[in-house]
């Protein structure tokens, strides 16, 4: 019998449009945040990277003294306080850098490329960068210290812009959620006024006429959002699974796979309870007036 | 004088274009009270208790319910005023989609009561007045007594302060409106006032209560009926 519904919401008109909106928005939304959630991770990621990296290029000669000036960098390196990891980056890396630049075709051999010299600062240390970089030059002004650190205020603006805009997107996809929930309900309510109005008469305070149509929403939004969610889901994987298959793998953790799935997991319930809220407004507002 | 639970003031009301309905309508309701309210069809009966149901604000004068001015209070109390009056209306105002257990049940839902125990409740009413075979119908399947009947056991369940049932034996034979009659009287032993619109001569012979004349926009009290024989 009936317990909860005194009313039949279940199928009037706003029944029958809303979820299928709701589906639209949460899956826009769901993968909105997604992709909002995957540049924080990435910005995170990669600034620790450029906060704590330095390269050093030092240019090829083609007697042995190429050899001896790595040796004498490397040294000076090694004993420098604050670093951590010193990394001549190898010939075939740097080929296949070329490579993927130029093209396969590209005999490399005929270049006179650079040696190139990573290093890993320790994390936190403040690291005086224009005193290694006097010691290098001491050792040969054509060696060139590249400090990431310079371009990485760039880097990190554009990547807070484009966070924020997709956090702002996701930020108003709910909100439209809302909107459209709140009207719905107020249609809802002018569907069934009569039996608002006998509600009321014989005593049902605004409150348990909200709760009607709030049990109603919740029910509704958790069902049209994790069909939303769902199916946002499954095209993560796609884009995923396309990228993997082109060869640019995300630049992410594993962990990021399950926080991810957390967010599928969550939006629905987020979702309905934020349109609950909405629709309790809806009723409060039209009959408390 | 016993405790005044309503009371119109100079109330006047007119329905947006058409005539002026009542004109400086005023009387009391005393606690535990029993009257009719009388008057050719038209006269304004069933617009008279909407106005002391809450259902409809009059364009003039003043009501007040329990002691408290209906058009000062905060919207939020309405609801509580509301509880402590019980309605039948004159075209019932079920919902076609709630069974009769359910509708009859609805008050003390709403009121907050477990669904269990207005079940039980609710089905002992509706035995009483021959709606036991009834509960899990839905009013539209429902002949118009039936109806009638069901709404008079929604009002009641509560054991309002105050009923307002309008022409409640409209639809039923005499033998049912004796009986529907007779659960009001017990009812307002209790200690509940009964306010009862009807044209039913029969009735108001049978049951010698005071009467309010409605005519031309205002009331008049009448002589108690003899008790007929
Ligand atoms: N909602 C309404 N809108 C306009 N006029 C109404 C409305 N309800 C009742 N009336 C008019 O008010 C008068 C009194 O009606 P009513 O209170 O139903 O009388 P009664 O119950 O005594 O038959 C009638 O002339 C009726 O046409
Ligand atoms: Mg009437």
């Amino acid at each position: 019998m009936n317990k909860d519904q005194d009313l039949p919401l279940r199928n009037d008109i706003a029944a029958r449009f809303v979820p299928k909106i709701i589906i639209l928005m949460v899956y826009l939304g769901t993968l909105c945040s997604t992709f909002t959630f995957f540049m924080i991770h990435s910005t995170l990621l990669w600034e620790e990277k450029l906060t704590t990296h330095l390269s050093m290029e030092i240019p090829f000669f083609s007697d042995a003294s190429s050899k001896d000036l790595q040796t004498r960098v490397t040294d000076l390196l090694q004993k420098t306080p604050g670093i951590n990891k010193v990394e001549v980056v190898p010939k075939a890396e740097m080929q296949t850098l070329f490579h993927s630049l130029l093209g396969e075709g590209t005999n490399v051999d005929t270049f006179s490329l650079p040696a190139i010299v990573d290093v890993s600062l320790n994390k936190g240390d403040a690291f005086d960068v224009d005193n290694l970089e006097t010691q290098l030059k001491a050792i040969s002004p054509l060696i060139q210290l590249i400090d990431h650190r310079l371009w990485q205020s760039q880097v990190s603006n554009l990547l807070f812009t484009s966070t924020s805009l997709a956090l702002l997107l996701t930020f108003l996809i709910l909100c439209s959620t809302l909107v459209t929930t709140f009207f719905a309900t107020r249609t809802s309510l002018l569907i069934h006024r009569k039996i608002v109005e006998v509600l009321s008469l014989i005593g049902a305070t605004p409150s348990y006429i909200a709760k009607q149509f709030q049990r109603n929403t919740f029910k509704q939004g958790l069902f049209a959002s994790s069909i939303g969610a769902f199916l946002a889901f499954l095209t993560f994987l796609g884009i995923y699974f396309l990228l993997e298959n082109v060869g640019q793998t995300f630049i992410v953790k594993t962990s990021f796979f399950f926080e991810v799935l957390a967010i599928f997991i969550l939006v629905p319930f987020i979702t309905s309870f934020f349109m609950m809220l909405s629709a309790r407004r809806a009723v409060m507002k039209a009959l408390c007036s | 004088m016993s405790e005044v639970i309503g009371e119109l003031l100079g109330v006047g009301h007119q329905y947006d274009e058409g005539p002026e309905i009542f004109k400086g309508v005023s009387f009391c309701i005393e606690k535990g009270s029993f009257r009719f309210i009388t008057g050719l069809s038209g006269s304004g009966k069933s617009s008279l208790l909407k106005i002391l149901y809450l259902g409809l604000k009059p364009k003039w004068g003043s009501v007040k319910l329990f002691g408290k001015d209906t058009f000062q209070i905060k919207p939020t109390l309405l609801p509580l005023l509301r509880q402590k009056i019980g309605v039948v209306f004159q075209e019932f105002n079920l919902l076609d989609h709630l069974t009769v257990i359910d509708n009859v049940s609805l008050p003390l839902r709403v009121r907050g009561i477990d669904i269990k125990q207005s079940y039980k409740h609710a089905g002992e009413l509706l035995e009483w007045v021959g709606l036991g075979d009834c509960l899990k119908a839905y009013p539209p399947s429902l002949s118009g007594g039936q109806k009638q009947r069901a709404a008079i056991a929604r009002a009641v369940i509560t054991r309002p302060q105050l009923l307002l049932a309008d022409e409640p034996t409209g639809n039923v034979d005499d033998e049912m409106a004796t009986k529907l009659l007779c659960l009001f009287e017990e009812l307002n032993k209790t200690g509940t006032a009964v306010l009862i619109t009807t044209h039913n001569q029969r009735i108001l012979k049978k049951f010698p209560y005071p009467q309010l004349a409605l005519k031309e926009g205002t009331v008049f009290q009448l002589p108690i009926e003899k008790k007929a024989s």
